[in-house]
């Protein structure tokens, strides 16, 4: 029981990790990437080929990674939303070239490396075990936490502290006064995308690092949880993915544990589904949210 | 010919039947995305139903499936669309996706589907029949487009709250668009099941959701052929792939990808505009306005109290935009609202036209109370009508398609006589046109009819919004402040058309800052100021009360006045 919370838990940290980068995105844009599930899986693929070929420890893989993230993130902007930028039908549109963006993207991705899946070297992580209180850890699981909470706590202290974060929520509050005040909104438009692209490719190294691989599926696989934590915490609210992350990685581990494991995809998408239903702003969402 | 090619034809159909599922919501402007749900369930149920033998020694068993999967998929459909309607935009399309998921996970963890495993039963599916029902569906499509219904659906896609305003019942529309949508993925779903011949809960994956928004919006939305033209490109893309001896997986989801990439981005209408003739000058119905407004109730007379308002009060928070705002409307009326910016009188007109509930107070306009939120419509229906301080006309129809929709309230419903050509439907359509066609060259815009409201200069715009308006022969008219950004030989022809428009029996409110054409053009002025109405009467004698010149000008200090 104390181990399947604790295996929530560490799902949880992943599910947030993608997911704030996603909802990042959304609260200060409007703009649902359907692309960042392209972009983790890629970022996974990034780190075993830099750890396979280039021999970076992890500690030099995973910069490297975000990095390759938010180049990626640019270049999302640039061509799949940028042209569509005041149309009528800017966020459908924007919807669906993201959508094309990450088709094209795993086609690259697959033409690199083919359908079967990546390893990670063996022995490339310390594979140690600890047991803390009964419950056994690994060392992965240990980083990935970490990392998890560094990477968010850093970004929720940028947003809401630092000159960037500040010319981010203008944008977010309305861009066309931002950008009367001399907010260059392009800048951060892209800065956003580079961001929430640079979280979600260290997010998909990082779970390929669990599994021991990647395969073209990653992506897809979190993709839909991912919906339901941005929902379940409030579109476009950074503290509300981090805690949603948590709580839907717990619930399906309780899941897996009452009932079987069949049934641990209905859990995300019923909680995600009445929350929608019953309170659209999301459990933990304020009034900020505003509907496209 | 065409032998050895049969399975791609046939699959050509199902894309294209898939996609139909998604045009008919984009047509509404709505981003559902429970297709693959509801085609499951069709397909599955429809398994429990569909004869082993043929019907009759030779009919095709799927044609009992086809009714039984459009049934269930309309059902699922609209047991769905009571929660899920309520929401917009991304929130519906992740909610429908949810939808789809729980199907898919319901369908792998039950007895009688038979698991992940799936079912087998026989490919009854030809290529011809696949092509009948596309037929058939493109036919019902196409049918549509110009009717009441058609427009119902494109006026909610562009602007909910115009369409609303504009007599359209928005619920109800979207709840149709999403019930057919339902109803053709469920044929979808049948089609695919024995076509195929085996259905797992897999086959009915986010995936296929993705083909077939992916499918509909390269083929494009807005022309009724759109599907067939996205499916037969989009499965002839591997097609080619194969003739030019490019074996490689990753060649066509990359094909595919930059495709629609290029489509969304320089081609926003989808593949099928390219052959459409979309911007086809619409050919002007000549007959005058008495005709085509011949057979409706008249006018009230002039002096009787259309509206009533008693102590009616907006709070939004701790904001009181209007407060106790008693007010009475007499037919034939030209009565002017004014008052410095944030007074409420926006907000006022919002409630007298249904777009708002009030928070206190009651009233009701034409015979409908105010109160209850989402009714515009019945209030355009009562003959309120109105246009915009920021013109909110309906972007991509042109400018007498806009018109058209503002018909709506005094229009036939005319598609099922459509369907069958009933010359009556003909003549209804005939007399809608006429009617726009009577409007639009009321306000002066008939040589531009097949413009897009972008293509219009500000003041025609203004106009259309007039024109729009007026075309459902409204009781009360109310313009907020549409003389905005005319210059004065344009808001001297305005005051003009105000004042024609009173003397054909419309009542008129207006909103206007101008206060020389207020003072022109008005019998009775309001006067807001901070929520509250400080002065009613007639024009002069309320432009000289001192209450009114404070609140323009600001109270004069102590002992100021003698200097001036």
């Amino acid at each position: 029981m104390v181990q399947q919370l604790a295996n929530g838990v560490f799902a949880g940290s992943i599910y947030a990790l993608f997911a704030i980068g996603f909802t990042l995105v959304f609260g200060i844009l409007r703009h649902l990437n359907l692309a960042h599930a392209a972009i983790f899986t890629a970022g996974a693929f990034a780190g075993i080929e830099l750890a396979v070929r280039a021999d970076l420890p992890a500690w030099a893989m995973f910069p490297a990674v975000a990095a390759i993230g938010a180049a990626a993130g640019l270049v999302l902007e640039r061509t799949a939303f940028r042209p569509l930028a005041g149309r009528d039908d800017e966020h459908f549109a924007g919807l669906i070239s993201s959508i094309a963006f990450g088709g094209v993207l795993i086609a690259v991705l697959q033409a690199r490396y083919g359908t079967e899946p990546r390893s990670f070297p063996l022995e490339y992580f310390p594979n140690r075990l600890y047991e803390v209180a009964g419950v056994r850890v690994t060392l992965t699981q240990i980083l990935t936490l970490a990392l998890a909470l560094v990477l968010m706590l850093g970004l929720a202290w940028l947003v809401s502290s630092s000159p960037m974060g500040r010319a981010m929520r203008a944008v977010a509050e309305n861009p066309t006064a931002a950008r009367v005040l001399g907010v260059n909104v392009g800048l951060v438009t892209a800065g956003t995308y580079a961001l929430s692209s640079g979280l979600g490719a260290v997010a998909g190294a990082l779970l390929a690092l669990n599994l021991g691989q990647a395969d073209r599926g990653l992506g897809a696989s979190i993709e839909l949880i991912g919906f339901a934590v941005i929902v379940l915490g409030g579109l476009g609210s950074l503290w509300g993915a981090m805690a949603a992350g948590l709580v839907l990685g717990l619930a399906e581990a309780l899941t897996v544990h009452w009932f079987d494991s069949a049934w641990k995809g209905m859990v995300a998408f019923a909680v995600l589904f009445a929350v929608l239903v019953l309170r659209p702003r999301g459990l933990f969402g304020g009034a900020a949210v505003r509907e496209v | 010919m065409l032998a050895g090619y049969d399975t791609l034809i046939t699959a050509i159909a199902l894309g294209a039947i898939l996609a139909y599922s998604f045009h008919i919501v984009l047509m509404a402007g709505q981003l559902s995305l429970a297709q693959a749900g509801f085609a499951a369930l069709g397909a599955y149920v429809s398994t429990l139903v569909v004869p082993v033998e043929p019907l009759f020694g030779s009919l095709s068993p799927v044609l009992v499936g086809l009714p039984v999967g459009a049934t269930v998929g309309a059902a699922a459909a609209f047991l769905l669309g009571l929660p899920v309607l309520r929401l917009r935009g991304v929130f519906l399309a992740i909610a429908t996706i949810a939808f789809g998921e729980m199907v898919r996970v319901f369908l792998n963890n039950v007895e009688w589907t038979n698991g992940p495993l799936g079912l087998r039963v026989e490919k009854w599916v030809t290529v011809d029949f696949a092509w009948i029902v596309v037929a058939v569906l493109a036919y019902l499509v196409w049918r549509l487009g110009p009717s009441r219904t058609g427009r119902a659906f494109a006026a909610v896609r562009e602007d909910e709250l115009a369409a609303g305003s504009m007599g359209v019942d928005v619920v109800r529309t979207r709840m149709t668009s999403f019930v057919a949508s339902g109803a053709i993925a469920g044929v979808y779903g049948v089609m695919f099941a024995y076509f195929f011949g085996r259905i797992t809960p897999a086959s009915f994956d986010f995936s296929l959701m993705l083909d077939g928004l992916v499918t509909a919006v390269v083929g494009g939305y807005l022309v009724f052929f759109g599907p067939v033209i996205g499916s037969g490109f989009l499965t002839a893309v591997p097609e080619i792939q194969k003739a030019l001896g490019l074996e490689a997986g990753w060649i066509h989801p990359l094909v595919t990808g930059l495709l629609l990439l290029a489509v969304i981005v320089f081609l926003p209408g989808g593949l099928s505009t390219l052959l459409a003739r979309v911007h086809r000058r619409p050919r002007p119905v000549g007959a005058d306005e008495e005709d085509a407004f011949a057979g409706l109730p008249p006018l009230p007379a002039p002096g009787m109290t259309i509206a009533r308002l008693r102590g009616v009060e907006k709070r939004y928070g701790a904001v009181r935009a209007v407060q106790g705002v008693d007010l009475e409307i007499r037919s034939g009326e030209i009565l002017g609202v004014i008052g410095p910016n944030g007074a409420g009188k926006t907000t006022l007109v919002n409630m007298i036209s249904g777009l708002v509930p009030p928070t206190g107070g009651e009233g009701d306009v034409l015979g409908v109370g105010l109160g209850r939120p989402g009714l515009a419509h019945r209030f355009a229906g009562a003959g309120v009508s109105r246009t915009f301080q920021h013109s909110k006309l309906f972007h991509r129809l042109n400018a007498l398609d806009n018109v058209l929709v503002g018909a709506h309230p005094i229009a036939r419903p005319t598609y099922l006589r459509r369907l069958f050509w009933l010359p009556s439907a003909r003549r209804d359509e005939r007399r809608t046109l006429a009617l726009a066609w009577a409007q639009l060259r009321r306000v002066g815009l008939a040589d531009r009819a097949h413009l897009r409201p972008g293509a219009l200069s500000y003041g025609d715009q203004r106009r259309l919004e007039i024109a729009r308006a007026l075309a459902g022969r409204p009781t009360l008219l109310i313009l907020d402040e549409p003389a905005a950004g005319m210059n004065h030989v344009e808001a001297a022809e305005l005051a003009a058309l105000i004042r024609s428009l009173a003397e054909d029996g419309i009542t008129v409110l207006l909103i206007e800052h101008n206060v020389r054409m207020v003072l022109e053009t008005c019998t009775r002025l309001a006067v807001m100021n901070f929520g509250e109405l400080i002065a009613t009467g007639e024009p002069r004698a309320v432009a000289a009360d001192p209450k009114v010149v404070e609140a323009y000008l600001g109270a004069p200090e102590p002992g100021e006045s003698e200097h001036v």
